[in-house]
């Protein structure tokens, strides 16, 4: 019965906040908005020379998977997620690789220009922004001495961890502006390649695409919240309200970080994470693992 | 039922295990390597190793990733969509194929697998880490440190700017067609001093 119950929760958090992150990116962003999702639904696809069709169909709804599944183990409720797994946080790392994979293959799959460049200064980038988000969710485990998150919820009812891991949440954002094709992160899809890997790409597959890109905001904007803002804590409101709560406050700052952050070139985003930012996460590691103890 | 689950996730990771060596792209094997993976990864979660399993899918999902983009790198096959064929060396390969299968059911067949089930309830995450950081720490530490030495010195070697100057210096691309000329940028001769006049 619970179950159930929290499996439907994770379908309307997903389905409402794609709807909330459209109107966001439209309000904060400059992005198409709802509007925008349909007019793509109701055009006509493009054919592209010999694509790799499989790849190609697959990839939108993969991503869509991702951030579902990405969801799922968020708990919505103190003690209470859909899939209450001892590892969740590496479910969620799981999702985070597997993401990088799907982006690759989107671009890959059309067999054009344009798509194959934002798939591989994807890969590039979107590989190395990865690293520092994994310790980022090994050092929110320490407190909890769990991988289970609602383990690391409840590890959090003295202090949320965006106080005792100050440096988690900025270097979080970064992997959610990377896993979301956003802003500074924006490889893949960006508009100096006309569009990256969503070129070559029309009618219901376009719209599904962008939809998914704002899905899995919406999923890791909850994992934010979730590793870093008590995900469901906070007095008087019932738990899920606190989280969607904190999730919209993290999607809108997300966007609105995304928008005002320029594009560096993909060679020196390439430096700059490997030289600044994985040091930066080996350093939070070595704060969380002082304070923890 | 986990009987079941476990038999076709076995199959399938057999079936995309096969078709590395069916598909005709070095992008679409490395992938196809990856599912391969993945199910026994999901193997594992079945089996009460959650985090062995998942840890299988995420390290796989970065390998694979890695893996394509080196293999078009180094394949000649930009893009890895042109079709090529996945398989050579076959009687070498058909006899280490062979072999590597008798050495692996003769382990499968001569192991003492425990039978006991796991109870529920136990804390296998927890106690894999006391394992991993106790008794089997020199041995994890070892292999750990011995990657990220190979990881370190692989990159120093394929940098462009490495201690004995430029990598591609005086490098010619293949011709575009056999014995044509080089395609794509032509390199500067002279070491690198090369002047216009």
């Amino acid at each position: 019965m619970i179950g159930a119950l929290l499996l439907l929760a994770v379908a309307a958090t997903l389905a409402a906040g794609t709807l909330l992150a459209a109107w966001l990116d439209r309000r904060l962003a400059g992005g198409g908005g709802i509007a925008s999702l349909a007019a793509d639904w109701l055009a006509g696809p493009v054919r592209t020379e010999a694509p790799d069709d499989m790849n190609r169909r697959l990839a939108p709804a993969w991503y869509l998977a991702l951030a579902a599944a990405g969801l799922c183990v968020v708990p919505f409720a103190p003690g209470h997620a859909a899939i209450d797994s001892p590892a969740g946080i590496a479910i969620w790392g799981a999702c985070e690789a597997l993401t990088v994979v799907v982006v690759f293959l989107h671009g890959w799959s059309p067999n054009a220009p344009f798509p194959l460049i934002g798939a591989y200064r994807y890969a590039a980038i979107g590989l190395p922004a990865m690293l520092p988000s994994m310790f980022v969710l090994i050092a929110a485990a320490l407190p909890a001495e769990s991988l289970s998150l609602v383990a690391i919820v409840d590890s959090q009812r003295g202090a949320w961890n965006v106080l005792r891991q100050p440096l988690g949440l900025p270097l979080f954002a970064v992997a959610i502006l990377s896993l979301t094709l956003r802003g500074p992160m924006d490889y893949a899809d960006g508009a100096d390649i006309a569009g990256g890997t969503s070129a070559e790409e029309a009618g219901p597959a376009r719209a599904l695409w962008q939809a998914a890109r704002l899905a899995m905001l919406v999923s890791a904007c909850a994992m934010a919240a979730t590793l870093f803002l008590g995900g469901p804590l906070g007095p008087v409101l019932p738990g899920p309200v606190w989280l969607w709560l904190k999730t919209a406050g993290m999607m809108a700052a997300i966007l609105a970080l995304g928008a005002r952050i320029a594009r560096p070139p993909p060679a020196r985003m390439l430096g700059l994470v490997w030289t600044v930012l994985l040091p930066l996460s080996f350093l939070h590691l070595l704060i969380s693992g002082v304070i923890a103890l | 039922m986990t009987d079941l689950v476990i038999a076709a996730l076995c199959l399938f990771a057999v079936w995309t295990g096969w078709r590395v060596f069916r598909v005709d792209s070095m992008v679409r094997a490395s992938f196809s390597l990856m599912l391969s993976f993945v199910a026994v990864g999901a193997v594992g979660v079945v089996l009460s190793a959650p985090y062995i399993g998942i840890a299988t899918i995420f390290m796989m999902a970065v390998e694979m990733m890695v893996m394509a983009i080196f293999m078009v790198m180094f394949m000649m096959n930009p893009a890895g969509l042109n079709p090529m064929v996945m398989v050579h060396q076959h009687r070498v390969a058909a006899v280490a194929g062979g072999l590597a299968f008798a050495g692996l059911a003769a382990a499968v067949l001569a192991a003492d697998p425990p039978a006991a089930r796991v109870a529920t309830g136990t804390d296998t995450v927890a106690a894999l880490g006391h394992e991993l950081l106790g008794p089997s720490m020199l041995i994890f530490e070892t292999a750990g440190v011995t990657l990220l030495a190979t990881m370190v010195g692989a990159v120093i070697l394929s940098s462009r700017r490495g201690r004995f100057g430029p990598a591609d210096d005086g490098s010619r691309p293949p011709g575009l067609e056999p014995g044509g000329p080089p395609a794509g940028r032509q390199p500067e001769g002279g070491g690198g001093h090369h002047h216009h006049h």
